[in-house]
């Protein structure tokens, strides 16, 4: 991380970014005693000949035990949020400013050394694609205890037998048999189970989920829920989940986050929000969950349009050239806009 | 990096460097290799009639290995007096023929084969790649030897056995490039749309594919180049009176102590004449990747 | 289930190898120059030419000589030397084994040398290191390796005597002598390896590096660079590095025709040099069918190397 770009009390607003919509930090979901604490969390990405602001200002915070979805789609700025808590954007391309604080410590602007103390340590991540995410070549048993490796004094019989232990952990029959073989020799389902048991070999604190069941089919991926849940009791972990899907968001979560453009149109907390959506888009992800009780011949909905160019927002709602309720006062940036039980929503005409 | 991960890839692809660099800059990887190619077939092909250098066969015995700088021999002379700068050049005339002939058969030839194998795939695909097979599994170089020594070694001659390694380089690469074009998108689109097939190749497929043949047509004509000097070297390629730069450096081999110059002057001449062939190939290969 | 991938590429292999061997049988054969001709000189009269083309069953047609001489060589008999009446198996036998030496330690010298080399340029892109070794790699693929033993020789030779400037020291006379006798020529022919072997796996491990998912977890891990890039990435771009050694054994044997016969090393390459020059067509057949099966192998023994080494090949989910 260059020094310049480094600093979270840096003051340099990126060009177009619209501080209003943020309404700067919060103190509405605030904790103080949160685990992880997000504030104001902005990323640029320096073209060769633009800056892109992929994020523009995301708060959350986290606390032992409860769960927190940031939900939105692919080009959203989820994924990138999530590695940047993590510390793994490219430091030549991308500025990190504003706030991420793990027990209280400030995790922006520390040296690659010092973040990794806390990666795969404190906080961990598991991805969407098991499978690319799995090196090859190399035997699971080898992948888990390598973390186990790169954050303890460990000898190599003692890691082995943790290995099976989280092998068991994550319910993967024959363990030991399991963690000789490659990464191709096992299920999708198989491969996150690998992937969760490294993510959790050091007793993470803090584990974010990015898109942890996209690539699974349906009944696989409820399994892995489950278990993540399961484990995130066992252990009390804060979990971040990353999701386009607001059916994992409803069931899984306790405060949801919906991201459009890289910025948070709406938070609360997930009871309410599924009770009364404000913002349209959110609606919009709403309607776009298959469900049951519909009658099939209706045709499925999804979101209107495609998810905006970030180098060319329109000037106002970043969401009003798809928004089916957009009116000319939609041409200027939505304050974003706290309720009295503390949710947020920005949009100028609220459900 | 990793950007490309994270970012739609309509944003990835704009990911660049932080500091902004001038574009003249960056194309100096491009501009340098080229300038030094055109300066060097120019004064091979031309410099000989503007400034007036002796023949290259034209020495006597009484000038025969004088040192770099002598007068009216600029860069020396060899064994027997023959001057070296007209050798060098009147030698990379036949260095830079040689060089473009295999690499053109090798173009057409390799690169018509490659593209309808893999385009067709099949028997016809299996018994061109066998016979390629059979071919790539001779040594380049000693192929050239047989042909060169049984059908006497000339100009022409030297061209067609270096082309036996030439056609089938190119036609494995042609055939890998076809591969992978035939499985994008728009080139199933347009055969399932019921497009006719010849229409298909030459609209979508072919000039898909001349770019990175180009690019390794380049690298093609140094390892020709090379192929050529190590054969007259060894008096297997080009026959004596005519200069080559190969024959050159084995005029000068057993003066190496007392007269390096000999092997030295046409070995510069080949050094730059293919490390600018393979800069400028890498420099446009690393550019047609990154499009 | 490695089994059948094995035997699937030895089918494949066995008709290139008679391709390859038919191939010189007809370059040989019907290129102009009469073998019996070779044998008598041009004084010899027509009747004794007669004679001895049908003595060598010269006559008979091109397929049935290729016949004869497939079924004697597939019994191990390749004919005798037109010059020196040797048979063309036991010259070979003396030859190859000097080749093969030559070839083993150029490709040691140059593997050790490109890995270590590569890693240090793929930790710091556009660093010392990384410029250092892409000059040198410019210098190592535009130097013919002619030009690069004769400075060799003269520097190291004729004006430091450091080594022996040509000739060959068998293995059986002392382990010392011998590897002096083949520095200088292993380390000619290692230069150029160096630097494609070192370019390559530098492309390959930054390919991997900004690409593969997988080094994206090992840092989420909080796996340490050096060790990602050894533990990792080296190890997945080995794999790609042994294909590529595979591929270019072909101008590695070109490359010991022409280091051979600088150094004066009794190997085939110069055998092929002096067989071509004396117009021994039986011995060159046999050197350049030698070569020809030896490519071949090669190819097929990295081919499987891949399949021992590399797990998603080993499991046939490639």
């Amino acid at each position: 991380m260059s020094e310049q770009y480094s600093s979270s009390k840096t003051d340099s607003r990126t060009p177009g970014a619209r501080t209003e919509l943020l309404g700067g930090p919060t103190t509405a979901n605030t904790h103080s005693s949160a685990l992880l604490e997000v504030r104001d969390l902005r990323i640029n990405f320096h073209l060769q000949h633009s800056i892109v602001p992929a994020v523009q200002g995301v708060t959350f915070s986290v606390n032992p035990g409860q769960t927190v979805g940031i939900i939105g789609e692919s080009g959203s700025g989820k994924s990138v949020t999530a590695r940047a808590i993590m510390g793994l954007l490219p430091k030549k391309t991308a500025e990190v400013l504003g706030s991420v604080r793990f027990g209280g410590k400030e995790l922006i602007g520390l040296s690659d050394r010092e973040m990794r103390q806390h990666r795969g340590r404190d906080i961990v991540l598991v991805f969407q694609d098991p499978m690319r995410s799995l090196n090859p070549t190399m035997r699971i048993g080898t992948q888990i205890a390598e973390a186990l490796h790169s954050h303890q004094e460990i000898s190599r019989a003692d890691a082995h037998s943790r290995v099976i232990d989280l092998l068991k952990m994550v319910r993967i029959p024959s363990a030991e048999q399991r963690s000789r073989e490659y990464p191709h020799q096992l299920s999708g389902g198989m491969r996150q189970r690998v992937m969760i048991a490294m993510a959790l070999s050091c007793g993470p604190k803090v584990l974010i989920a990015d898109e942890p069941t996209t690539a699974l089919d349906v009944t696989t991926q409820a399994q892995i829920m489950e278990l993540l849940r399961e484990l995130q009791r066992e252990l009390d972990m804060a979990v971040v989940l990353i999701s386009h899907d607001m059916g994992l968001a409803a069931m899984y979560t306790d405060e949801v986050a919906v991201m459009y453009a890289g910025r948070v149109v709406e938070q609360a907390m997930t009871t309410r929000l599924f009770k009364h959506v404000r913002m349209p888009y959110t609606r919009a992800l709403l309607d776009s969950i298959p469900r049951l009780e519909h009658p099939s011949l209706e045709p499925l909905s999804v979101v209107r349009g495609r998810p905006p160019d970030l180098s060319a927002l329109p000037p106002g709602c970043p969401f009003s050239p798809r928004c089916h309720f957009a009116q000319a006062k939609c041409e200027e940036p939505p304050v974003l806009e706290t309720t009295a039980e503390g949710d947020r929503f920005a949009c100028w005409f609220p459900l | 990096m990793a950007v490309s991960k994270v970012l739609p890839p309509a944003l990835a692809q704009r990911v660049g460097k932080f500091r902004q660099t001038a574009n003249w800059r960056q194309s100096l990887d491009v501009w340098v290799p080229a300038g030094i190619l055109v300066l060097l077939v120019f004064a091979c092909f031309f410099g000989p009639f503007i400034a007036s250098v002796p023949g290259p066969n034209a020495g006597s015995l009484l000038d025969a290995r004088l040192p770099l700088f002598s007068p009216g021999h600029i860069l020396g002379t060899d064994a027997i007096g023959n001057d070296l700068l007209s050798r060098a050049l009147y030698g990379g005339r036949i260095s830079i023929e040689v060089g473009l002939g295999s690499m053109l058969i090798g173009f057409v030839v390799g690169g018509s084969l490659g593209i309808l194998g893999g385009y067709r795939g099949g028997i016809l695909d299996i018994v061109i790649m066998r016979l390629l097979d059979m071919f790539l599994a001779f040594p380049s170089i000693i192929l050239a030897f047989v042909v060169a020594t049984f059908l006497g070694a000339n100009e022409i001659n030297v061209i067609f056995a270096i082309s036996f390694f030439t056609v089938p380089a190119f036609a494995r690469l042609a055939r890998a490039t076809t591969l992978q074009l035939r499985e994008r998108g728009f080139v199933v689109a347009t055969r399932l749309l019921g497009s006719r097939e010849r229409d298909v190749l030459m609209r979508h497929v072919v000039p898909n594919v001349i770019p990175s043949l180009m690019t390794y047509g380049l690298l093609t004509v140094a390892i020709a180049m090379f192929i050529e000097a190590a054969l007259s070297f060894l008096g297997l390629g080009i026959p004596a009176p005519q200069p080559s730069w190969g024959s050159t450096i084995a005029s000068g081999q057993q003066y190496l102590s007392d007269a390096p110059w000999i092997v030295l002057v046409p070995s510069v001449f080949l050094f730059i004449a293919v490390a600018s062939l393979n800069s400028l190939g890498n420099a446009l290969r690393t550019r047609i990747e990154s499009h | 289930m490695i089994f059948p991938i094995v035997g699937r590429r030895f089918l494949q292999f066995l008709p290139v190898v008679i391709g390859v061997t038919f191939i010189t049988f007809l370059l040989l054969n019907l290129l102009p120059g009469d073998t019996a001709v070779a044998i008598l000189g041009t004084s010899a009269t027509p009747a004794s030419i007669a004679l001895l083309r049908r003595q060598l069953g010269l006559n008979e047609p091109l397929l049935v000589r290729y016949w004869h001489w497939l079924t004697h060589a597939l019994s191990g008999n390749l004919g005798h030397s037109l010059i020196t009446q040797q048979p063309v198996t036991t010259v070979l036998a003396q030859r190859v084994p000097v080749t093969l030496e030559l070839l083993i330690l150029a490709f040691l010298i140059a593997l050790v040398f490109a890995v270590p080399v590569a890693v240090l340029a793929a930790r710091q892109p556009k660093g010392i290191i990384d410029r250092l070794s892409a000059t040198a790699a410019m210098f190592g693929l535009a130097i013919p390796n002619f030009v690069l033993g004769l400075v060799l020789i003269l520097l190291f030779a004729q004006h430091f005597h450091f080594f022996p400037a040509t000739g060959f020291s068998a293995l059986g006379s002392g382990l010392g002598p011998n590897l002096r006798s083949l520095l200088l020529p292993a380390l000619t022919i290692s230069f150029a390896l160096f630097a494609a072997y070192s370019r390559m796996l530098r492309a390959d491990m930054m390919q991997q590096l900004a690409q593969e998912e997988y080094v994206i977890t090992a840092r989420a891990k909080g796996v340490g660079e050096p060790r990602i890039l050894i533990r990792h990435v080296l190890r997945n771009s080995l794999f790609s590095l042994i294909t590529i050694v595979g591929v270019n054994f072909g101008t590695l044997i070109g490359a010991t025709v022409i280091v051979e016969s600088i150094f004066a090393l009794p190997g085939i390459g110069s055998l092929l040099v002096s067989a071509v020059y004396n117009r021994d067509v039986t011995v060159t057949q046999g050197v350049v069918v030698i070569l020809a099966v030896v490519t071949v192998t090669v190819n097929l023994v990295t081919d499987l190397l891949y399949l021992v080494l590399d797990p998603r090949v080993r499991y046939g989910s490639l």
